[in-house]
């Protein structure tokens, strides 16, 4: 019975430890495995390669970003040591209750939500009139990492006995030696896992740096997030891999220690479980080889600072510009040619969505320069007066852009005061070849094509409410910026009958599921077509993947470059939106972004091959119906977003 | 009769309104070893912290040698302490824990290296330079602790209850070593307890003290021998501490017997405390004694026998004999004279406060 029971148990805890191990680490051997994949597919597997590690090496932004982080992490995370070793001391020092009091005051950051914290942090700067920046998030992160270290030193010191303290003195040392030579040696494993604690505090933080950073700044979690749009880069995957290695290691030569040669019964019982270090073993070897590691893993942190700093802040400039742009949106090395021709200083900065970035610009606590947002934004933006005319003087380049496109952009800007198309695109329907020849369906050329029986199973729809109801109004000849409620509720019956034969209402992840052949047809951004079908080819796939816009017209989206009215650098914006109209420069863009570009003489130089690439350039002709979304207004979003509802929970 | 190298002149103490000393006044002569006797709260070891510097007193000097040190800092005292957790610091070697206070000194290498030999062997721990604090003993760690103190040649060493935390074998061991120590090197020490037995064992001096008064102050012999007051009478050793009437002198008056004594100078009939230590006490057979009794209680304690005897008034007597009378046997009671010490009632309650409460 009883080695049954033993058995038993030994079964279960062994289950146990492998459900958790399966948990905890598979999603990031996951992404260890991506970050050697050719392809940027996260479900198809293209081939080993060390490309994104070397991208990563040489992109600028993540080089900076990680800059940054590293360095914010090092200096809040030293300079949290010094203050909160002090307070710990001042708070151990002081009678029971107002330590208790002054405890429980400290402890309140910790439990506080992030949100609170760095949204009362930014409106203390801009209250007080300190520019967000590299500062405000060292001040930030400063502030919230004191308590770590006030938590971690405090048992150590209620640990150390008064008494040597009173015995150094007493053999003649100074207050000063003696806190040095005797109490700090006692409370240092408390001092050195704060910091090791504040250290990865720091590294972890997003919403408190999202607050209180200003324009230009990045750390690894902010540059993370503002590529989302676009997806993340795979070099990110080989950036975090990177970053869980080393702090893998760091924390197996923290934690090694060989067995302990005597343990005084309970002697170690107190002490704070998290990093507690040699505090009971005498100065043996060990202790030796732990400061020595400590003391390299600082040199190497100061070194790869110092090189990163020495790489990107040599030049000085005393022109500056402003930028703020999708994520992953330029060409590196377009900024780096404008700044070399110019003189100029481009502090670049990114948003993910439109929504993201419009309080940015209405808040102002950050001013830039120029800035990207899409169609109906920039319609938003005009109606609320937070635009700048722009000197089309200082524009000569904007006869590069095709005339088609600035009609385009009437519906948004009418008179073309505002704003210079950068970039757009259309949406349609991207379908599988072999998988619709198979199912005996005819290749679609119109949004209701997506309500065949046929296709049950087989469709992919957008997961956003005005994409959603774009395919139903434009498939029932509506207008997609419609605001009659009976056009909209004859869409919802139509989205809602369609119900059935989805397979997921999604994203990005259309890309990833179409290519991996998972779905025959999705409801698609033309945007990556270049990039999709190029895989198809790599891959070797057996199939091949269209696109097609349907006949009853679409969505068209362009993003255009605007400066907003609190622009401080007017004049160098508009050499920005000059250069990036120039010829050559959009053509590099196109290749590195591959949207759609409006550049006439950009596309000139383009070979004939993808000239004639219908997913990039479609007709004109076949885009006579579609439009371009419009800003609505609040209390119609809402409709949208209430009938939308009613459509996902139906 | 040179100065006295500490004078502790007026001091007055409190903590959070409580008041620990209360012009206190104390000399200890040089190379005398003084004992600090009483039980916890009595203000010995605040005493001890105000001669180490630890303490600032809120009236009153400290003298050491003539100087007022009293707002000196530890540091720039020429006094070491012992502490009663031995305060030894765990991160350092013995050799580094002894070489300290040297190394602050700007003593030479070759310096420290003799001296932190000869105070290990001094210490009886020869060899153990490069142990670590945890590897040793409680008593070893004590005696690391005294090393440490000693090499910096202290005119004064100040004792916190060294022994306290050792257990009974050890404590006797280290209270013959302490003696030797002190006899060797010819310093100064001002030793704390609580212990009485201690503190007779070792002392030069003691002082006694209770509620920040010193109660009574001179050689163990006196102390045990002629307690002042009831406060010390009990505190040191056992006593049988009973109210008295002094008839005249030389003759006083217990529970209606009259006792042959040797105290004059009380007056005729005055009501005193009287102490008799149990030893004093000799058991006879009845009719032969002063007193009548009846044996309620016995011991066996190895040397001698515990017995307790009810006299016809309802009081015990504490008796310690090496004869043997049986539970129930009748007994008297006989006393010589120069056994029994009188003692003076409290005259207020003030007085009687400082007295025998513990």
């Amino acid at each position: 019975m009883k080695t049954k029971l033993s058995l038993f148990k030994k079964i279960l805890s062994d289950f146990y430890l492998v459900i958790i191990l399966i948990f905890l680490y598979a999603p990031i051997f996951t992404m260890m495995v991506l970050s050697f994949n050719t392809s940027k597919s996260r479900t198809q597997w293209g081939g080993f390669t060390l490309g994104w590690y070397s991208q990563m090496l040489s992109d600028p932004n993540i080089l900076s970003a990680l800059y940054n982080t590293l360095l914010i992490a090092f200096v809040s995370a030293l300079i949290a040591c010094i203050l909160g070793t002090a307070a710990a001391i001042a708070i151990n020092s002081m009678k029971p209750v107002s330590r208790t009091i002054v405890m429980g005051i400290t402890n309140i950051p910790m439990l506080n939500a992030d949100i609170v914290t760095g949204i009362s942090l930014m409106l203390a700067f801009i209250a007080f009139g300190i520019s967000l920046g590299f500062k405000t998030i060292l001040i930030a992160h400063i502030t919230f990492n004191i308590p770590y270290v006030i938590l971690s030193v405090m048992p150590k010191l209620k640990q150390t006995d008064k008494s040597t303290y009173e015995a150094a003195m007493d053999l003649g040392a100074s207050p000063i030696y003696a806190f040095f030579k005797v109490v700090f040696p006692d409370i240092l494993p408390g001092v050195l896992s704060g910091f090791l604690l504040a250290f990865t505090m720091s590294l972890d933080d997003f919403i408190i740096t999202h607050f209180t950073r200003g324009a230009g700044i990045n750390t690894l979690s902010t540059l993370i997030y503002s590529q989302v749009r676009r997806g993340i880069q795979p070099s990110m995957y080989a950036l975090s891999t990177v970053i869980f290695l080393a702090v893998l290691i760091l924390l197996l030569i923290t934690n090694y220690r060989p067995k302990q040669k005597k343990v005084l019964p309970g002697a170690d019982s107190s002490s704070l479980a998290a990093g507690s270090g040699p505090e009971k073993e005498g100065p043996g070897i060990y202790s030796k080889l732990q400061k020595a590691a400590m003391g390299a893993a600082a040199v190497l942190i100061v070194a790869a600072v110092g090189f990163v700093s020495i790489k990107n802040y040599s030049l000085k400039h005393s022109d500056k510009l402003y930028v703020y742009n999708w994520g992953d949106y330029i060409d590196q090395e377009v900024i780096e040619l404008f700044e070399e021709e110019t003189g100029i200083q481009v502090t670049y900065d990114m948003f993910e969505t439109n929504e993201e970035m419009y309080p940015v610009i209405e808040a102002g606590a950050v001013t830039y320069d120029v800035v990207c947002p899409s169609d109906y934004m920039i319609q938003k933006m005009i109606e609320n007066d937070m635009l700048a005319e722009i000197n089309f003087d200082n524009v000569p380049n904007i006869d590069q852009i095709g005339p088609e496109y600035m009609e385009m952009s009437r519906s948004f800007d009418p008179q073309n005061k505002y704003s210079v198309p950068y970039c757009w695109g259309t949406v349609g329907i991207l379908y599988n070849t072999k998988r619709l020849e198979e199912l005996g369906v005819d290749p679609p050329d119109s949004w209701m094509d997506l309500w065949d029986p046929a296709l049950k199973g087989e469709i992919l729809m957008q997961d956003s409410v005005r994409d959603a109801f774009m395919v139903a109004l434009k498939g029932l000849g509506y207008s997609m910026n419609t605001t009659n409620l009976d056009e909209l509720t004859q869409a919802k019956d139509l989205l809602i009958a369609q119900k059935p034969l989805v397979q997921a209402y999604v994203i990005d992840q259309v890309r990833d599921k179409m290519i991996g052949g998972e779905a025959a047809v999705g409801v698609i951004y033309s945007g990556e077509m270049l990039y999709i079908q190029e895989e198809v080819k790599n891959l070797g796939l057996d199939y091949s993947l269209e696109y097609v816009v349907p006949k009853e017209g679409t969505n068209l989206w362009i993003d255009s470059w605007v400066i907003p009215a609190n622009a401080q650098n007017k004049e160098n914006a508009e050499k920005w939106i000059n250069f990036l109209c120039r010829p050559d420069i959009a053509l590099r863009n196109f290749e590195y972004i591959t949207y759609s570009t409006p550049n006439q003489g950009a596309f000139d130089l383009l070979d004939p091959e993808i000239q004639e690439n219908k997913a990039v350039f479609p007709d004109m002709k076949s885009l006579t119906n579609s439009e371009v979304y419009r800003y609505l207004g609040d209390e119609d979003d809402q409709v949208y977003n209430e009938l939308w509802k009613e459509v996902k929970s139906y | 009769m040179n100065q006295p190298l500490i004078d502790l002149q007026h001091i007055s103490k409190s903590f959070d309104g409580t008041m620990v000393l209360d012009d206190l006044c104390l000399t200890v002569k040089e190379n005398s070893f003084v004992t600090l006797l009483g039980p916890s709260g009595c203000g010995k070891t605040t005493t001890l912290r105000i001669i180490g510097g630890f303490e600032s007193p809120d009236q009153g000097k400290v003298l050491f040698d003539g100087q007022d040190i009293t707002h000196l800092p530890p540091n720039k005292r020429q006094l070491n302490t012992v502490f009663q957790k031995y305060a030894l610091f765990t991160h350092m070697t013995i050799a580094e824990n002894i070489a300290f206070g040297l190394k602050i000194k700007n003593k030479s290498k070759s310096y420290i290296q003799d001296k932190i030999r000869y105070a290990l062997k001094l210490v009886n721990l020869e060899g153990y330079e490069n142990r670590s604090v945890d590897s040793l003993s409680g008593g070893q760690q004590q005696r690391i602790a005294i090393a440490r103190a000693i090499v910096n040649e202290p005119r004064l060493l100040l004792l916190d209850e060294p022994l306290g935390a050792l257990d009974l074998k050890l404590r006797q061991d280290m209270q013959y070593e302490l003696i030797r120590l002190k006899n060797e090197l010819g310093i100064t020490f001002i030793y704390v307890t609580h212990d009485q037995e201690e503190a007779l064992t070792m002392s030069d001096t003691i002082v006694v003290m209770n509620q920040g008064y010193i109660q009574q102050m001179g050689t163990p012999e006196s102390i045990y021998n002629e307690p002042e007051n009831a406060f010390v009478a009990d505190f040191i050793g056992d006593s049988n501490i009973v109210p008295g009437i002094m008839i005249r002198d030389e003759l006083v008056e217990i529970f209606g017997a009259k006792f042959a004594c040797v105290d004059k100078g009380f007056g005729n009939n005055t009501p005193v405390d009287v102490v008799i230590r149990p030893e004093d006490i000799d058991l006879v057979e009845p009719g032969q004694g002063t007193l009548s009794g009846v044996v309620t209680h016995l011991i066996f304690k190895g040397v001698h026998y515990e017995m307790e005897v009810t006299t016809p008034d309802g009081f015990e007597w504490l008796v310690h004999s090496t004869d043997l009378f049986p539970v129930g046997q009748k007994v008297d009671i006989h006393v010589d004279p120069f056994d029994i010490q009188i003692m003076n009632k409290p005259a207020s309650e003030d007085e009687e406060a400082i007295g025998v409460n513990e």
